[in-house]
């Protein structure tokens, strides 16, 4: 199996890799990089765990190819804290008790993400929607579209 | 869950691509969004020696309109299908089962020519494919050849497609004026969730607004592959269409199914489903062929 040269920019790095085309970008991310808050749950695209942002839009690390993304820009939870300063949306899922087990809060927190990147001001239902692809076993889903909801408005007024 | 081994080639040009798939007849997988083809093979159902994937071929996510027909490249993901406003004007049916295909993330990566190549009796594009009158573009190092869908699907997860040839392109009618297209899923769950039944439905009208032109009605997870309705056809075509008119469409619809039972649902409430879903979907394009 002859490993390739791929570069990937995580989280606002560049890294340059040399990888077996058999890894997914979830193991690169975890075993390579050590960004070890990549989950991986189901490992087939069903529960969300290992969501990251490709180039801002969430995706499911377990089911890519590393080599399939060489050159694109990733984001994992690693990137979403300013420093110390959490993100309004780790803050709001910390204040809504939406954090259990915190096994799918990275993938939720980006998924989040994402939606409010590009829906500043979400209904319940685009909430709802927009998280619909992160399976959580503890919560039962209402803390975490809540906090969700008053992240949202928080960031609209800062 | 690892994948097994495999060399990688990633052809930046269409002829290298099917140069590779013609050197290694049978032994090469093709991955696009790999939502079908990773889960496969970490499931060790398919263990491929190469896999050819298609992200930098250029030209294979974009959308082209020529002569009233959209040309739909086989790269376009389920999220960019669902988003874009001339597939949601001009290809409804198929908007709408990209927009509920699986969860966002796997929207994000999941092809259309991954759904079509993959040919599950339920596939959210599938389905919508085959009502709106859509084509396969395939093309081999040996030459291209164009297969209506109506004659693509063979079986469950089997087409006519050959080893050598990729999925160049899907073809199908631009809708306009007088045209309308609906779709409608039925799944136990809101989302990820494949269809217990999906149904869609396309109807053209004549000048004067109310005479069916043309009309297909494709039904999903009712037999080995996604299947036209001969008897929604010949119920709507040439008629004035009307709420009873639907009503005989979406009964002869019904008796075309050929369901099943399993453990998602039995054959008797499949086809049940099959009349009210196609009901609906036939409201959808007729409302949708009214607005223009
Ligand atoms: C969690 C989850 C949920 C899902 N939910 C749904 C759902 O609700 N509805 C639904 O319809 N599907 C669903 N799917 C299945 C899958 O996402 C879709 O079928 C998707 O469209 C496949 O596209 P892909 O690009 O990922 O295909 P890939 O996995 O890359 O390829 C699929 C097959 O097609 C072949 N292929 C791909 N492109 C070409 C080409 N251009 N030429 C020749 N061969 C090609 C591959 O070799 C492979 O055999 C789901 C999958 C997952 C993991």
């Amino acid at each position: 199996m002859k490993k390739l040269a791929i570069t990937l920019v995580v989280n606002d790095t560049e890294h340059e890799l040399l990888v077996a085309p058999n890894r997914t970008l979830a193991q690169v991310l975890r075993e390579d990089l050590g960004l070890t808050g990549t989950k991986q749950g189901c490992q087939v695209g069903d529960c969300g765990s290992c969501t990251v942002l490709l180039d801002d839009e969430p995706v499911n690390s377990c089911l890519v190819l590393a080599a399939q993304v060489t050159g694109r820009r990733v984001r994992t939870i690693e990137g979403v804290a300013d420093g110390n300063r959490l993100h309004p949306i780790q803050e709001a899922m910390v204040e809504h008790g939406a954090i259990q087990c915190g096994f799918c809060s990275p993938g939720m927190i980006l998924s989040a993400k994402s939606l409010l990147e590009k829906n500043p001001d979400p209904s319940n239902g685009d909430i709802r929607q927009a998280l619909s692809g992160n399976l959580c076993r503890c919560t039962g889903y209402q803390k975490i579209v809540e906090a969700v909801a008053d992240a949202a408005q928080k960031m609209g007024r800062a | 869950m690892l994948l097994p081994r495999f060399e990688y080639h990633r052809p930046a040009r269409l002829d290298e691509a099917l140069a590779i798939l013609a050197q290694h007849q049978g032994q090469a997988a093709v991955l696009a969004g790999g939502t079908d083809l990773l889960v496969g093979m970490k499931h060790k159902l398919m263990k491929p020696a190469h896999v050819v994937g298609l992200e930098a071929l250029e030209g294979f996510g974009q959308i082209q309109e020529q002569e009233g027909m959209l040309l739909l490249g086989p790269m376009l993901t389920a999220s960019a299908l669902a988003g874009e406003p001339g597939v949601r004007a001009r290809a409804t049916a198929l908007a709408l089962g990209a927009g509920v295909l699986g969860s966002p993330q796997v929207r994000n990566r999941a092809t259309v020519g991954g759904n079509v190549c993959n040919a599950r009796p339920a596939a959210d594009m599938c389905v919508p494919l085959l009502a709106l009158g859509a084509t396969a573009l395939l093309q081999s190092a040996h030459g291209a050849r164009e297969v209506p869908l109506s004659e693509f699907f063979l079986g469950p997860g089997r087409t006519v497609r050959t080893p050598g040839e990729l999925l160049c392109g899907v073809k199908l009618p631009a809708g306009g004026p007088g045209v309308g297209s609906g779709y409608q899923k039925l799944g136990l769950r809101q989302a990820l969730e494949i269809a217990l039944v999906n149904v869609a439905a396309f109807v053209a009208l004549e000048d004067d607004g109310q005479t069916v032109k043309t009309a297909r009605v494709a039904l999903g997870a009712v037999a080995p592959t996604p299947i036209l309705s001969p008897g929604a056809e010949a119920a709507l075509t040439g008629q004035v269409i009307s709420e009873e008119l639907i009503r005989q469409a979406a009964q002869a619809a019904a008796a075309d199914a050929r369901p099943i039972d399993d453990h998602r649902g039995s054959a008797d409430f499949r086809r049940q489903e099959v009349l009210v879903l196609t009901r609906r979907a036939l409201q959808q394009a007729w409302q949708a062929a009214r607005q223009d």
